[in-house]
């Protein structure tokens, strides 16, 4: 399965990277979503913009608060990350159900987040996260709630002139806690389900299913039930009401149950 | 376009299409067929290579990516006669049996354990995920690497 | 200095090169000036073909092969049949002419500079398709192509006045072999001699070799077929493909090198099929719970075509039908059907796994339905002495069911504990399988230095024929392993034979090997006798060398060709299973698999098979379907669609030889390359009824499936 022919560029800036992009170009980061597509020709742009050469957007800090995380971030980084682990626990025990360590060798934060596979962990730890995307066009910068940024399959609110730049993680108070839980056929496979969740006394609960539908989406009713002080069993059957297909539910209902617990223990 | 790259310590030229996959600039290109190609959609593993050391999905990579990069195959695994003790737990485990997925399997654990020497025996398991084998069963691909990686710590152990 | 290596459990002599990456696989292989094919496959399950448009210049394209370019050059593949049924003759076209049958069907040939090109080329075609409604029900098809039907004894009557008739409907979905290495072929013409030259990723040279004379009209003494190195086949690269055919006609047509590497796309929707089989089984049974009679009607989902081999392996099923219990009397049809999906043929199993299944899980059900404990039931009906002759007329070499039974309750450790989370059940399926039969060759030569070469017939693609055959050599002329060698695979190197398929290797190609050896050692004693000036049975072999006997005549050789009628290797696997109640998820704990091969030359190379063979099965019963959708759209064609276990999945599995020697062969050997993929599904089907309190369910066994019928069982 060879790649229909295509031109390339590989940009070391981002001011370069910005003028190459638009409807006829993709953007190549790590790959690992993108080089299938092209091998089975399902994706065929004209251009590639080859985005790994552009080192600036490499960075994990948090100087100023939040945690940031520049979008050619690679996966294997933020596993291996010992700011983030302790202090934003989700995005590590998120990122290491991606795939296989050979797929996080190349794969980058940034990729995950604008591929938007529905199955994908990455952007439901965001969503749980109330994270922030932020993007750049040649016409300026914006950013959006993650919550509002995945719209469908495969389908976000970046256009395609805009290069995703960075991740933007609010601290979260010290006593948060989180969970996470994954159901797969085979280990590394694409995830059938999964929710990510993030509790922290005083009321805050969030959990994001993932998965069972088009995008990663928070379970407001059970929030709600779980922060007014609901059993994780009785916020998970809430979670999953909705969705489509009785075993689905249950699948569901356990994989929010799972991770509530992970947070509450 | 033109691309260099080297690969077991010796540069490799080629001519090559933005389109050209790593894959096969190694195999066809370079010549350097121990890496094999099972899938071109990142599930298989055979193809995976290590660049600068990472088990990366050499057919996930376009070759122009390699520009002026390391890689190393399983062509330059054993330290010249010597086999490394993962291939010698292979043999001994019988841990191949057509052996095409065999080198895919070699470079993506070398990398790991040398990320990770202490691996328990569950984390072993789930590091071989990545690679994908239709004759072994997996089970002696399992004792070779517990085996090799016990060997492996216990000359770490003795270096110190 | 006779060492004793047949039982040894010796390391293979193949792993080096394969560890230092210095194989060559086919498409390893890089012939310079070589054109590429890519071929332009339907997309449609059935259709009409109205017109193929050839596109423009292209840069790079060499050429288009349409059916219409093969009139008169090449014919359709043959179709192999079986005895006492009737079997259609009509074969797969190589490149569909006015109509395609199944998704996937190649249409047209194109040459290109590259791959790349070519398959940009193969998107530029055009082809006007004029879709039909597909057939993708078996049971529904109008379209019969295979039949066959035996009745022995009074089966009417004895289900007439049963104490119990049982009845039970089995299912098991088709599955695609994904060895690691699809498939492949390179081919090339040379005009001046008139030798077409082949290479090809196959179980053996000598099918290719058949299949290319006649398909192609030419005499086989101008074809040369060379497999190189193998990476798995599982059944799939037994039988010549349309493509390997397809690239010969194209080197022959084009007067290039023409090169063709199969892709994984390609490999899941082109390669052929295994099981896709139904049966309704009906065990007539006293109130002993003996078994009378067996009745068993099976459906074969046989796919668009019969490719060679698509009718064998339901006519294996029925065959088996009677396993290893003593059945005075039974009733088995097959009967194989067109539908438009690709077609069927053997894999890893091929017909004895679907037995083992159908009649495994029919007797589980028995014993539910008579309240008597499963493996009782069983042993109430074992085959006690071998040989025997079954009710439908095959005669079992040697076995002992019992003892496998037994060491298979032992090892794997009944457990029947459930609790809130989880429901455990545990189950056994027994399998007899026929391996071995038709006839194998080899030669054995003595080298100048005492050495011994050796060219078989059989083909290894990942066996360790070569391990495994040195160590019988060896012993047998009583010379060191490391100067025995071994040729497979070059028709020009290797006598013509049979080849790698049905667990047959060592009980026939072995058993040749022991025949050319041992007439080589005739040979060598009697030039020994004629230096010493000694009868051949007084020659002191430690004052007289091979090397010597070389010397004093060289080029000293021997062929064999060894008959045999089928070998039966025979086993009992046990299995226990966990169903996460929550959710439905199943885990299998153990496994135990207790093989009887007869007599195992390499036991560690044959535990290697046990295990790869149990993954496959395991890989059935958890995870792998090749499923169409309701427009026979394959929703396989990655593998995101269709999964593979990973090391993550495995559980342990203890396995076990019971060593029949078969009385057919001089090693006394049967086969063991198939009874994991054979004991495996029947074992974890049964526990998983034992889990669910008897509701059955077929494979795979997802989790929505065991969720409901979990709600089933406690409702």
């Amino acid at each position: 399965m060879k790649p229909a022919p295509f031109d390339y560029r590989s940009p070391a800036s981002v001011d370069e990277t910005l003028p190459l992009l638009g409807p006829d170009s993709t953007v190549l980061a790590g790959g690992q979503s993108l080089v299938p597509l092209l091998n089975l020709r399902l994706a065929r742009p004209e251009l590639v913009v080859d985005v790994n050469g552009i080192s600036e957007l490499d960075y994990i800090r948090s100087d100023d608060g939040p945690l940031r995380i520049g979008a050619m971030t690679r996966q294997v980084t933020l596993e291996r990350s010992e700011l983030v682990r302790p202090r934003w626990p989700l995005l590590h025990d998120a990122i290491v159900f991606v795939g296989h360590p050979q797929i996080r060798s190349r794969g980058t934060v940034g990729g995950s987040v604008a591929h938007a596979d529905p199955a994908a962990e990455l952007p439901a730890a965001l969503v749980a996260l109330d994270a922030r995307i932020h993007l750049r066009s040649a016409g300026g910068a914006r950013s959006v709630a993650a919550g509002d940024f995945f719209r469908g399959a495969l389908y976000t609110a970046r256009e395609p002139h805009e290069l995703l730049v960075e991740l933007e993680v609010p601290e979260q108070p010290e006593d948060a806690r989180s969970g996470f839980a994954e159901h797969a056929r085979t280990h590394g496979d694409f995830a059938t389900a999964g929710a990510a969740v993030v509790v922290a006394p005083g009321g805050h609960a969030a959990i994001a299913l993932f998965g069972a539908g088009p995008v990663p989406a928070r379970a407001n009713a059970a929030e709600r039930a779980l922060a007014e002080g609901a059993d994780p069993r009785e916020a998970a059957a809430l979670a999953a009401e909705g969705i489509d297909g009785e075993h689905r539910r249950a699948l569901c209902a356990e994989l929010v149950r799972r991770a509530i617990e992970e947070a509450t223990e | 376009m033109r691309i260099s790259v080297d690969i077991n310590g010796r540069a490799y030229e080629g001519e090559v299409e933005p389109r050209t996959l790593l894959s096969d600039f190694i195999r066809h290109g370079a010549g350097l067929t121990g890496t094999k190609v099972g899938c071109e959609q990142g599930v298989c593993g055979a193809c995976t290579v290590q660049l600068d050391g990472e088990a990366v999905r050499s057919c996930l990579m376009l070759a122009v990516q390699a520009n002026g990069r390391a890689l190393t195959t399983v062509e330059g695994l054993a330290a010249d006669d010597e086999l490394h003790p993962l291939q010698r737990a292979f043999h001994e485990a019988h841990a191949l049996q057509c052996g095409f997925c065999t080198p895919g399997f070699l470079m993506s654990i070398e990398a790991f354990l040398r990320e990770h020497p202490d691996a328990g025996d569950d984390e072993l398991r789930e590091a071989l995920a990545g690679n994908l084998c239709r004759c072994t069963g997996y089970l002696g691909i399992i004792e070779a690497v517990e085996r090799a990686a016990r060997e492996m710590r216990g000359a770490n152990v003795q270096r110190d | 200095m006779t060492a004793e290596l047949v039982g040894r459990p010796v390391r293979r002599r193949e792993d080096e090169r394969i560890l230092r990456g210095r194989t060559r696989y086919l498409d390893d292989i890089d012939p310079p000036g070589a054109a590429h094919a890519a071929f332009v496959r339907s997309p449609f399950a059935h259709a009409r073909i109205a017109r193929i448009t050839v596109p423009d210049e292209l840069a790079g394209l060499i050429g288009v092969i349409t059916a219409s370019d093969l009139d008169g050059h090449a014919r359709d593949l043959p179709v192999q049949g079986f005895e006492d049924g009737r079997v259609s003759e009509e074969g797969h076209p190589l490149l569909a002419r006015d109509e395609v049958r199944y998704a996937g069907q190649p249409v047209a040939a194109v040459l290109a500079e590259s791959r790349a090109v070519a398959e940009d080329a193969a998107e530029l075609l055009e082809v006007d398709y004029e879709p039909l409604a597909p057939v993708l029900d078996a049971r529904r098809s109008e379209d019969t192509l295979t039949h066959w039907h035996r009745v022995r004894g009074d089966v009417e009557g004895l289900f007439g006045s049963a104490a119990h008739v049982v009845r039970a409907s089995h299912s098991l979905p088709r599955l695609a072999p994904v060895p690691m290495e699809a498939r492949g072929a390179i081919a090339s013409y040379d005009q001046a001699g008139d030798m077409l030259t082949v290479w090809v990723s196959a179980q053996d040279s000598h099918r290719q070799l058949a299949g290319l004379a006649a398909v192609l009209g030419r005499p086989e003494d101008s074809i040369h077929v060379i497999v190189p190195d193998v990476g798995g086949a599982f059944g799939s690269k037994g039988a010549p493909a349309p493509e390997t055919m397809l690239v010969a006609a194209a080197a022959i047509i084009s007067g290039r090198t023409v090169k063709w590497t199969e892709d994984r796309e390609e490999n899941f929707v082109a390669s052929y099929q295994g099981r896709g089989m139904e049966a309704d089984v009906e065990l007539a049974l006293d109130d002993d719970a003996r078994i009378l009679a067996i009745r068993a009607r099976i459906h074969a989902d046989l796919g668009g075509y019969l490719m060679p081999t698509t009718a064998i392996p339901a006519h294996t099923t029925a065959m088996l039908m009677c396993g290893v219990y003593d059945i005075p009397a039974a009733d088995v049809e097959v009967v194989g059907r067109r539908t438009n999906k690709v077609p069927t043929g053997p894999y890893r199993g091929a017909g004895r796994p679907e037995a083992a299944y159908f009649l495994e899980c029919t007797v589980d059900v028995a014993a539910r339905r008579l309240g008597i404990d499963p493996l009782e039931l069983r042993r109430r009906n074992l085959i006690r002495e071998l040989p025997y002759e079954t009710a439908l007329g095959w005669t079992y070499d040697s076995g002992d069911y019992r003892r496998c039974l037994d060491l298979a309750e032992e090892l794997v450790e009944p457990e029947e504990r459930s609790d809130e989370e989880r429901v455990v059940g545990t189950g056994f399926g027994m399998y007899v399988e026929r391996a071995g039969g038709l006839f194998e060759t080899a030669e054995a030569e003595l080298l100048p230095g005492g050495g011994l070469l050796v060219r078989s017939g059989s083909s290894p693609h990942g066996q360790g024929h070569d391990t495994t055959f040195a160590q019988i050599a060896a012993e047998r002329l009583g010379v060191a392993l490391e100067d025995v060698e071994l040729r497979f695979g070059d028709s020009a190197e290797v006598p013509r034979g049979v080849g790698t398929f049905a667990s047959r290797s060592v009980a026939m190609g072995g058993s040749a090997v022991v025949q050319a050896v041992d007439a080589l050692k005739e040979k060598c004693a009697r030039v020994a006798a004629r230096l010493r000036g000694t009868s051949p049975d007084e020659v002191d072999w430690r004052s007289m060398s091979l090397a010597e006997v070389a010397g004093a005549e060289p080029g000293l050789r021997a062929s064999a060709r060894f008959e045999s009628e089928l070998v039966f290797s025979s086993g009992a696997y046990g299995a226990v299973v966990e169903i996460e109640r929550r959710t439905g998820r199943l885990r299998v704990l153990r496994l135990a698999a207790v093989d009887d091969a007869g007599t195992i030359v390499n036991p560690l190379l044959a535990e290697g098979q046990v295990i790869g063979g149990t993954a496959q099965g395991l890989g059935q019963c958890l995870v792998e379907e090749a499923a169409y959708d309701e427009e026979g759209n394959p929703t396989f064609a990655s593998f995101v669609g269709y999964s593979l276990l990973t090391a993550a999945e495995m559980p342990p599995v203890i396995t076990e030889f019971v060593e029949s020697p078969s009385p057919l062969n001089p090693l006394g050997a049967k086969g063991i390359g198939e009874g994991g993929a054979i004991g495996t599904p029947a074992a974890v089907a049964n526990a998983v009824a034992d889990a669910l309190g008897g509701v059955r369910v077929d494979p795979p066994f997802t989790e929505e499936k065991l969720w409901s019928a979990l709600r089933e069982a406690n409702s």
